[in-house]
């Protein structure tokens, strides 16, 4: 009996056994391209269900051990996947099919979306895929390195670090900020949470007409993340950095240094009475080895700055059925910046997001996106504290021995309020918090003969609110302890604002497919409104700086408000012909309405037309292989920039212009500006030609668009003779400028073995010309915007060098009769002995020519590596005031003057003699000789990124990697003084500066 | 889109839904929508309407007054001091310094830079009112007195313009950018009988005083003392090259006219020469036409200026102005002592500076503490005396008003040009024996000759009207400028600070800032700028 059993066990188990270990073959078999019928090397074999698998060779063929009955999974990059049964089907020739995916990928274009193969427009797409760990704090950030765009970060403060853009050029003299839309409706993209955005369309030429009146500056579509039908995904990332300063300028810190400077400089200009006596800066540096309270030698920059971090985390949840899908992300970000005290950000971000296919017919759906923002500034502002920050001096005391805040020992002429920077940063409060909630609401109806109905109605409630105080400040010499008092009138500012935006569209589409021909059509009509409100509220009269709501003040109580409304009507439509895929043209009319202008002035129309030619599609290009996707296309279109200030058109009449009787107060009013009721729409034509090619089955990507924006009828507030009242000028459309160039984007990837990687640049060049002006030029202090030139060039006086002795300055044109060798030469344009303001000649450029930036990513395995170079070319800058010149008005110096300024002994020095900017103002006045190339390039972001293998993973998630990236770590530029990405309109230092982070961080996927 | 709403092809539900969608949107798109009105501002059309509106319309008028390049700004009256042999400015605060060294050009100094716009925009808003007041319904005696204050402001903002740019355009109509953007620089003749005529008109309608509320509106004795002012330019030897005496007449005439009513006006010399310019005593009876301060909405920051940015400090020079309490000054008076040499001073010195041994603030001052730059600072228009004193300034600002006329002025005016009509007269002598002697300095000795007393109003003046902003534009009109303003500036140890230029064939005028040439080609530039 027992034998009996034992055998049908060992029956039973051996039966068992082939299950596990049935007899192995070995399956070879070969992969080759249908399109090509070359092999494919490097496709990936794998058993289905395991992670076994191997890889082809150069000849396509693969070895692999399976038994009967296995499903072999194969797949290639730009191939669609198959499977293929061991058994039963054959392997020696298993073919794959090139994957279309890549062209019939769908892209978001105005009121609707289109195959990428069927774009007859200048678009950039950017997947935020690519943009995946960066430490970037808001969407604008983002846009760096897309083709045609300039973006500009101009410093990294907490919770205020957006970056301007500019689309092609400047095409105007006003708001040349592009139309920010998301998901539709107009948005500010910097308060979505970057981790939920899918991807971001820039529509660059007449593909933007549809957007009519707010065109012309481009427009920028962002799509949000949606759920997918599908398992539940739930996503989580982690990032953390830490942040430094890029650049601030080499400040000479030695105080015994900076005082000898001093003395120098006010000698060199002629001054007999100098700023420190011998005695003095002899007691300075006796005392500074035994009282370093008194006679500081100190770092100042290094004294208020650290480093800072950056956190952020994201958790989404999205999932879906057959009918309805939902996505809900959740992120925290907190952020402190640079300086040591009171610059810290948070930000707590919600996004939901559910459509209902509610009948066959009906799909409804909404979502609310939430942002509640909050961040501190140092009580008196962030430009107030750099301000201040470039005028420290080294001989300032930070703290006396007991605590107090000091000021300084030796009282320098010009200095008299000593602001002494831990006591601006540290003392008192300025909070600001801001919350922002978008509601849409849509809903899609499928009506007969392929007509679909779409309407949105979005719902964007702004509410911001500040609340600062400005404390008792007081400093005391730190030698006899005399208080000095900075600030003996604390106020408390509170101040509120709080808008509420309704756009609401609706749009009919439909479309027809009769043999060859795709007919497509759309209407549709669109209402916005905009209601700003806004007010705020200051008191005095405080006995001490521990309350400081508004309440607790007692006197001079002042108080400001107004609201605003905006309106704009659209109605528009889009007409579309397709014959065979080959032949594709697409006809956009728009027709809008704004509040901006004075009746009769209102409505302005706008067209466009664009057409491709998929030359690939061809019969006479069946033959060529290896090219997917050639395409030629052009656009023509006109767009409307509407962005002047409201009723610019009302000669207005403005109140608060007061004096007093009798010390009462009498309210007085005048007309202040000049304005012209005749103004309307400036327009943008623009003209673009491109070609798009894709070969080797996505291997190699090519894009060239030429292009031309010309804007007429510009909208610029005319400066008008003071002899006029001395009133603003009016607003006038005066005014033609042009944008011309072109862009180029390549890519190309690859894979050798197990190695991938992948390239892909683009440069754009645009050329700015300001084409007409009615005959008059527009100066601002050292910029000129005139015929012939671009908007905003400067307008200089030509240095031609260092006088050397007395008699070059006898023999040459006057500056003034107080000029000395050393100081700088001008050239006489116009030969009258006298240099003056007929002497300027137009140089230089404040908008870039070039605007580049490339990717190289490498991949091996698991682990990738990504760098992101980003820079400009062509644009100068004109850095002036506090530590961008020596000494002025009373700041200090930085170190070139040291060893590189003209002296006797060292004639062929680059700069001029030291002396104070105030001082001698022959040398600092409007010149080439201070006007610098801005140009740079940037390692923009660094990524190491490591897939974790899914065996360590897949107890307790799907995938997860991690990385670690830096940000701004790297910059080629000739301008050193500052970080080269400054706002270039802003001719001082005194901004927060910009950051590089190095952070870490890793992404779940359960 | 409204084809297919009728199309049959759409059946009744689908209909419904489509009108309520479009019903909604058309009913909105009336033109009214685009329709936006400014909530916080009127226009135009709408703003002439009221007595209220009118009056406030005026007070716009008289804001200017209180601009950087006018009387207001920081301190731009003490400031323009600093142009004179009176005082420094090391940090060239509104670009003064500049001037004072000759190296000003027409784009470097505030000052030069914005007096002209400030002015013009004075005269723009009063042009506007005269245009548009006549429509407002109101009292008819308020309107022309309305009208009469703009007039005399735009004669006080031309004044201004055409004594310190010399031609300047002349406009006397609401501003108009197609009439008024070209037109290039009037006569200065011309400008001055604009003037003239329009203190005129204002002198006929003004009153003599005003119920307080209404203290600080031109009165008559304003308009006829800035006229006297205007005629006594007239006739000083920088525009009177050849010394006609019937200038000399027309302004002594005026001055006259002050005088004789300064009984109804209420007008008279302060008793306190130092109290005079605190704000406790602000709107005397010395005070012809000020510019009304009122801290901290519409302060100045002269406290500041004087008592710690010493950005006014007085040169050595002033101080050996001061003569000896005995009237002679210390080169020549037995009284002086050079081992003290601040002893028995004209009283109106200890009542102007500070001086190295006075007591300031509760403390002794010393040559380079607290005024470090010359060793003097300023205690007029400032509340900082002797006393310590840590009144705190409501937001830093300063209530003072400025006198921009003072019946002291008007005294010197008469004395000066009737010096030059008749000689010293005895009316000559009473009028610079009147301020003398509110001083505390004795009379000046009978016997003196035309030339003498010239020498000696001049002296007078300047004392009198140290560090109140008077002195450069004297220097100019006297065309001694290029003699004081040539030379050494020295500190209170005699120490050399500076030395400064003074250019006799371009400096007596102010250039047209470039930036109005660049708007306006048709504007000719001063010569030799």
């Amino acid at each position: 009996m027992l034998r009996f059993l034992k055998n049908i066990a060992c029956c039973w188990l051996l039966a068992a056994i082939p299950a596990i270990t049935q007899a192995q073959q070995k399956i070879s078999g070969k992969v080759t391209g249908s399109s090509d019928n070359q092999p494919v090397a490097g496709a990936s074999v794998t058993i289905k269900g395991t992670n076994r698998g191997t890889r082809t060779d150069n000849n396509g063929v693969f070895t692999i051990d399976a038994a009967n009955g296995t499903t072999i999974v194969i797949s290639a990059v730009g191939y669609t996947t198959i499977e293929r049964v061991v058994g039963t089907d054959d392997f020696s020739n298993i073919e794959l099919q090139v994957a279309e995916s890549d062209l019939n990928e769908v892209v978001v274009v105005g009121y609707g979306t289109k195959k990428k193969a069927s774009l007859t427009g200048a678009l950039s797409v950017l997947d935020m895929k690519e943009r995946e760990n960066r430490p970037i704090t808001n969407a604008s950030q983002a846009l760096h390195g897309v083709a045609g765009l300039w973006v500009n970060q101009a410093g990294g403060k907490p919770g205020q670090d957006v970056a301007a853009i500019k689309i092609r050029g400047i095409g105007t003299l006003n708001n040349s900020n592009p139309l920010v839309l998301v998901d539709g409706i107009e948005y500010n993209m910097n308060e979505i949470n970057p981790a939920t955005i899918e991807s971001i369309t820039v529509l660059k030429d007449a593909a933007a007409a549809i957007y009519g009146s707010r065109a012309a500056n481009g427009v920028i579509l962002v799509t949000t993340k949606g759920g997918q039908k599908g398992r539940m995904k739930v996503d989580y990332s982690f990032s953390h950095g830490i942040q430094q300063v890029t650049y601030l300028p080499d400040v000479v810190w030695d105080p015994i240094q900076y005082m000898q400077m001093k003395v120098q400089a006010l000698k060199n200009e002629g001054k007999t009475a100098v700023d420190y006596s011998e005695a003095q800066i002899e007691e300075y540096r006796n005392g500074m080895l035994t009282d370093p309270y008194t006679y500081p030698n100190i770092n100042w920059f290094d004294l208020v700055t650290k480093n800072g971090y950056l956190q952020q985390h994201n958790l989404r949840f999205s999932g879906g059925t057959d009918k309805i899908t939902f996505s809900m992300a959740l992120g925290f970000m907190d952020q402190d910046g640079i300086l040591i005290a009171n610059n810290h950000a948070r930000r707590y971000q919600m996004d939901l997001n559910l459509t209902a296919q509610v009948s066959n017919r009906l799909k409804v759906g909404g979502s609310i996106k939430g942002n509640y923002r909050e961040y501190t500034e140092n009580a008196h502002g962030t430009s107030y504290f750099f301000n201040r920050f470039h005028r420290v001096l080294p001989i300032f005391t930070p703290y006396l021995a007991d605590g107090r805040y000091g000021n300084v020992v030796f009282p320098t002429p010009g200095r008299n309020a000593v602001e002494n920077l831990m006591m601006l940063l540290k003392e008192g409060s300025n909070y600001h918090v801001a919350q922002r909630a978008l509601l849409t609401v849509f809903g899609e109806y499928k009506l007969p003969f392929n007509i679909t109905y779409h309407a949105k109605l979005g719902v964007d409630k702004i509410d911001g609110v500040a609340r600062q105080f400005v404390p008792y400040l007081t400093t005391y010499n730190p030698k006899t302890e005399v208080p000095y008092y900075y600030n003996n009138n604390p106020y408390s500012y509170n101040y509120d604002n709080n808008d509420l935006n309704i756009s609401f569209y609706h749009t009919l589409n439909w479309q027809k497919d009769l043999g060859l021909h795709n007919l497509s059509a759309m209407v549709g009509s669109s209402y916005t409104d905009f209601d700003n409100s806004q007010f705020d509220a200051r008191i005095y009269g405080y006995f001490d700086n521990t309350l400081t709501d508004l309440n607790a003040g007692s006197r001079d109580m002042a108080v400001t408000g107004s609201r605003t409304e905006d309106v704009l009507i659209s109605y528009f439509s889009r007409l579309g012909y397709e014959y065979d895929g080959k032949y594709l043209l697409d006809v956009t009319f728009r027709y809008d309405g704004s509040a901006r202008f004075a009746r009769g002035h209102q409505w302005g129309f706008f067209p466009a037309v664009s057409a491709g030619w998929r030359i690939d599609k061809e019969g006479f290009f069946d033959n060529v292989k290896n090219v997917d996707l050639l395409k030629l296309r052009a656009s023509w279109g006109k767009m409307g920039n509407q962005a002047v200030p409201l009723y610019s058109y009302l000669n207005a009449v403005n109140l608060g212009l007061d004096y007093s009787f009798n010390n009462v107060i009498s309210a007085g009013a005048a007309v202040t500006d000049y304005s012209d009721p005749l103004i309307s729409w400036e327009t943008t034509t623009s003209y673009n030609a491109g070609v798009d090619a894709e070969l080797w089955n996505g291997k190699l990507g090519a894009s060239v668009d030429v292009f031309k924006r010309r804007t007429t009828d510009i909208l610029r507030p005319v400066q008008i003779p003071s002899q006029v009242g001395d009133l603003n000028g009016p607003d006038r459309n005066v005014g033609t400028v042009d944008n011309t160039g072109f862009e180029l984007v390549l890519s190309h990837r690859n894979r050798i073995g197990e190695l991938t990687y992948e390239f892909s640049g683009q440069v754009t060049y645009v050329k700015n010309k300001v084409v007409d002006l009615n005959g008059e030029r527009i100066i601002s202090s050292r910029r000129i915007t005139q015929e012939g030139y671009p908007i905003d060039s400067y307008y200089l006086l030509e240095a031609i060098g260092i006088y050397q002795d007395q008699d070059e300055i006898d023999n040459s044109a006057t500056v003034s009769n107080n000029v000395r060798p050393g100081y700088l030469r001008y050239k006489d344009q116009n030969k009258d002995g006298k240099i003056n303001g007929d002497d300027r000649i137009i140089t230089g450029s404040s908008i870039p020519d070039f605007m580049f930036g490339f990717s190289l990513n490498f991949g091996y395995k698991g682990i990738s590596l990504n760098t992101f170079w980003q820079g400009v070319q062509g644009v100068d800058i004109y850095p002036t005031a506090n530590l961008a010149f020596p000494f002025n008005n009373g700041a200090g110096v930085t170190k070139e003057w040291i060893t590189d300024s003209w002296t006797p002994e060292r004639r062929n020095a680059p700069l001029p003699i030291l002396t104070t900017a105030t001082g001698a103002t022959e040398n600092f006045q409007q010149s080439t000789f201070w006007l610098q190339d801005a140009s740079y390039l940037r390692l923009k972001n660094i990524q190491l990124k490591y897939d974790l293998p899914t065996k360590w993973v897949e107890k307790f998630a799907k995938s997860m990697s991690v990385f670690v990236n830096g940000a701004n770590l790297f910059t080629i530029s000739k301008f050193k003084k500052f970080d080269p990405e400054k706002d270039i309109k802003n001719d001082n230092l005194y901004e927060y500066p910009s950051l590089k982070t190095y952070s870490f961080g890793l992404n779940v996927n359960f | 889109m409204i084809a297919l709403f009728h199309s049959k092809m759409l059946n009744m539900k689908n209909k419904i839904i489509l009108f309520a969608i479009y019903a909604t949107i058309l009913a909105g798109c009336s033109a009214d929508l685009l329709e936006k009105q400014p909530n916080d501002r009127y226009t135009e059309d709408t703003y002439w309407t009221s007595e209220k509106t009118a009056m406030a319309a005026l007070s716009g008028c008289y804001n200017i007054l209180r601009a950087d390049g006018t009387f207001g700004g920081d301190a731009t009256p003490l400031w323009e001091e600093t142009a004179t042999p009176n005082a420094y400015n090391y940090d060239n605060s509104m670009g003064y310094n500049l001037i004072a060294l000759g190296t000003h050009t027409a784009m470097n100094s505030s000052i030069i830079n914005n007096r002209y716009p400030d002015c013009y925009r004075g005269i723009g808003r009063c042009n506007t009112l005269l245009a548009r007041i006549d429509a407002v319904p109101m009292n008819e005696s308020l309107k022309e007195r309305a009208k009469a204050e703009a007039k005399f402001l735009r004669a006080l903002y031309y004044h201004l313009l055409q004594s310190y740019y010399g031609d300047v355009p002349l406009i006397t109509e609401e501003p108009d950018l197609e009439k008024h953007g070209r037109l290039p620089r009037t006569d200065r003749a011309l400008v001055v009988q604009q003037i003239l005529t329009d203190l005129e008109d204002a002198a006929a309608v003004l009153p003599e005083k005003y119920p307080a509320a209404d203290r600080g509106r031109a009165t008559k004795g304003a308009a006829l003392a800035l006229k006297a002012r205007v005629l006594l330019f007239e006739a000083s030897p920088l525009v009177n090259p050849d010394n006609n005496v019937a200038k000399w007449e027309a302004a002594a005439a005026a001055a006259k006219a002050v005088i004789d009513m300064a009984g109804s006006a209420g007008y008279g010399l302060f008793e306190d020469y130092r109290a005079l310019f605190l704000p406790a005593n602000e709107n005397s009876k010395e005070c012809i036409f000020d510019v009304q301060f009122k801290a901290p909405e519409q302060g100045s920051s002269f406290d500041l200026i004087n008592r710690q940015y010493n950005t006014n400090a007085p040169l050595k020079d002033l101080i050996n102005a001061y003569e000896m309490k005995d009237g002679l000054p210390y080169t020549t008076s037995p009284m002086y002592d050079p081992a003290e040499p601040y002893k028995d001073r004209d009283p109106r010195m200890y009542q102007t500076i500070v001086y190295p041994g006075d007591t300031y603030m509760g403390a002794v001052t010393t040559p380079t503490a607290p005024f470090k730059i010359t060793g003097y600072g300023v205690k007029k228009y400032s509340i900082y005396d002797k006393e310590p004193n840590t009144k705190i300034l409501n937001g830093g600002q300063s209530e003072i008003n400025y006198m921009v006329i003072r019946y002291a002025d008007v005294l010197l005016m008469y004395a000066e040009a009737q010096n030059e009509v008749a000689g010293p007269d005895a009316s000559v002598y009473n009028a610079i024996n009147a301020v003398r002697a509110r001083a505390g300095m004795p009379d000046i000795p009978v016997g003196k000759t035309k030339d003498e007393m010239r020498e000696i109003i001049r002296h007078e003046r300047r004392i009198e009207f140290a560090m109140e902003g008077f002195y450069y534009t004297d220097i100019r009109r006297w065309k001694i400028a290029e003699q004081v303003m040539n030379g050494v500036i020295y500190d209170s140890q005699d120490q050399p600070i500076v030395t400064r230029s003074f250019d006799p064939a371009r400096d007596y005028w102010w250039p047209i800032p470039q930036g109005e040439r660049d708007l306006n080609p048709e504007l000719t530039q001063n010569l030799n700028y």
